[in-house]
């Protein structure tokens, strides 16, 4: 079944470029990925979704029905963390996250303790006197309370440190075993890459590709890393299947894709001092990617 | 129900020390009653002296102050300024923190119509007028008649007390709808002064000049106090014009507020 579907979504503000025929499809149980640079118009493509802003053409739906004129409905059954979170200053942590509470019918009250708990999130203390990172679990516990079947995400992990990125990253896991799809959006390909089966690439407004992230880690890049014993030529490395070359005097660093044969004759052929080959993150291959496209 | 019970909650404090305002105000001016009242032929000598012009736009010829009813009616012109201040305070307020303070974010993307968030947001400033004017009408009518002599027309004091609500729901419409139009509103007060002091002004032009035609244009004539105590009772008219804009603004509120994008953080 399809959880989202983007038909040619376009938003303008006024003049000025939010989204240009935005489309893709999530379907139920996907973890989709959404990456793209700052401004590129991932939360703008988001914002859409929740009907906070209203398309200048195309349609969004979401379960089968049209976000603006079913979006009271639809959001019964999605949990959103935005990228910047912002509660009522003066509210208590718990009697925010129980208004949250209060939006959704049949909720069990002990989910909020668990989530807390997980998060080590502290109930008792005023929103205003939250750190960033403590208001994004805020955000991440009222996101989670009422077991959304669609789970939208806006760079969910800026302020949180690497244990509770984990915890989320787990939590976030176990919501999606249990049947929930997940929109995942963020600039920070690594942590896209441990989660997303499928990922769409944004770049100022346009979605420049849709890729299955095991296909794009099989493209057979690998990573060269050489320190060369003799001097060579910026260009030594410079031939067909080899991108993102950086020389430094004799250390080499460079994106290979191809016959692996022929690089080794390359190298071999010369006194080499030091060589690491390694599997290119997908920041790599993308920056590949966005440089090859621009 | 919870939008509303929210917004209650966080309103309500604001709500009480503006309502104690109010009342702090009539308590206090009824002190110059007595003293007024004894000497009210040198009072009125010292008066008869300021332009006739000044003495309309105070309200002084048509209003008797060594009366009760009269002096309570001259005060009453200020406490529907307090009144006002706060109801357009509230109205431009309600819709438009949310946006300001990013939480909007967090509130429509529950399931929730904008149209049920406009509708509560609503309801809990009329709900706020209405119980500021029930503690008013009564703490104002337990003042006044600590002063009474003889006893007084309760039922045009009470239409005077009735005309605040009306003259701030007026005042409420005009903040909602201005809530709305403005693009990055930054701050309340300083607009809500400027439009209610603006119509102020415009209410002591209007009888001041004695013009016919300017009555039409601010709230603060449609309830002119000297018109209730001395008819007792309201001009249909204004009564209707009132309430006619009141629901064109409100409903225009609506309207543009449904169809309206919001700022991202």
């Amino acid at each position: 079944m399809k959880v989202i579907e983007l038909d040619h979504l376009s938003k303008y503000y006024g003049k000025a470029r939010g989204i240009i025929d935005v489309s893709f499809t999530v379907m139920e149980g996907e973890i989709f990925g959404f990456i793209g640079p700052n401004g590129a118009g991932k939360s703008t493509t988001i914002r859409t979704l929740l009907s906070l802003i209203y398309p200048s053409s195309g349609s969004a739906r979401i379960f089968g029905q049209d976000c603006i004129k079913e979006g009271a409905a639809i959001r019964k059954e999605i949990g959103y963390l935005p990228s910047e979170v912002f509660y009522y200053d003066n509210m208590k942590v718990i009697d925010l996250l129980k208004y949250s509470a209060s939006f959704y019918k049949n909720i069990d009250q002990k989910r909020i303790y668990e989530l807390a708990d997980m998060m080590d999130l502290d109930l008792k203390r005023k929103i205003e006197d939250l750190s960033y990172g403590n208001k994004k679990k805020v955000g991440i516990v009222q996101g989670l309370i009422h077991h959304p079947r669609l789970i939208i995400l806006d760079e969910p992990t800026s302020g949180l440190d690497p244990l509770m990125q984990q915890k989320f990253f787990n939590l976030i896991i176990e919501e999606n075993k249990n049947g929930a799809s997940v929109l995942f959006s963020s600039h920070i390909l690594s942590e896209v890459q441990k989660l997303c089966s499928r990922v769409a690439i944004i770049k100022e407004g346009r979605i420049m590709s849709i890729e299955d992230i095991k296909t794009l880690r099989s493209n057979n890049y690998k990573k060269f890393k050489i320190e060369m014993g003799e001097a060579v030529s910026n260009d030594y490395f410079n031939i067909e299947g080899v991108a993102n070359l950086y020389a430094d005097k004799n250390s080499f660093s460079f994106l290979f894709k191809g016959d692996i044969n022929k690089m080794i004759d390359i190298i071999h052929s010369k006194k080499i001092n030091n060589l690491i080959v390694e599997e290119p993150a997908l920041e790599e291959i993308f920056m590949h990617y966005y440089e090859k496209e621009a | 129900m919870n939008i509303l019970y929210q917004e209650l909650k966080m309103s309500a404090a604001s709500m009480l020390s503006w309502t104690g305002a109010l009342v702090l105000f009539v308590f206090f001016f009824m002190f110059m009653y007595p003293p007024i009242s004894k000497d009210a032929a040198i009072i009125e000598n010292i008066l008869s002296n300021f332009p006739l012009e000044l003495r309309r736009a105070l309200g002084i010829t048509t209003l008797n102050l060594s009366q009760l009813l009269g002096f309570y009616g001259f005060i009453f012109v200020y406490v529907l300024l307090i009144g006002s201040i706060y109801a357009m305070k509230s109205g431009m307020s309600v819709l438009s923190e949310e946006i300001r303070s990013k939480t909007v974010d967090f509130l429509l993307s529950k399931p929730v119509s904008r149209k049920t968030v406009v509708s509560a947001k609503i309801l809990s400033v009329l709900s706020n007028l209405i119980v500021q004017n029930i503690i008013f009408i009564i703490t104002s009518y337990l003042i006044v008649s600590a002063y009474q002599e003889k006893s007084f027309d309760t039922a045009a004091f009470i239409l005077l007390d009735l005309s605040l609500i009306q003259v701030q729901l007026f005042f409420a419409a005009i903040g909602f709808i201005l809530s709305v139009i403005i693009k990055k509103l930054k701050s309340v007060l300083p607009i809500t002064l400027a439009v209610v002091f603006v119509f102020f002004i415009l209410q002591m032009l209007s009888e001041s000049l004695n013009d016919p035609k300017l009555v039409y244009i601010t709230p603060f004539s449609y309830f002119n106090a000297a018109d209730i105590i001395n008819n007792g009772g309201y001009h249909l008219s204004f009564l209707i014009i009132n309430l006619l804009i009141i629901l064109v603004f409100t409903g225009s509120t609506y309207l543009i507020y449904l169809r309206k994008d919001l700022p991202s953080a």
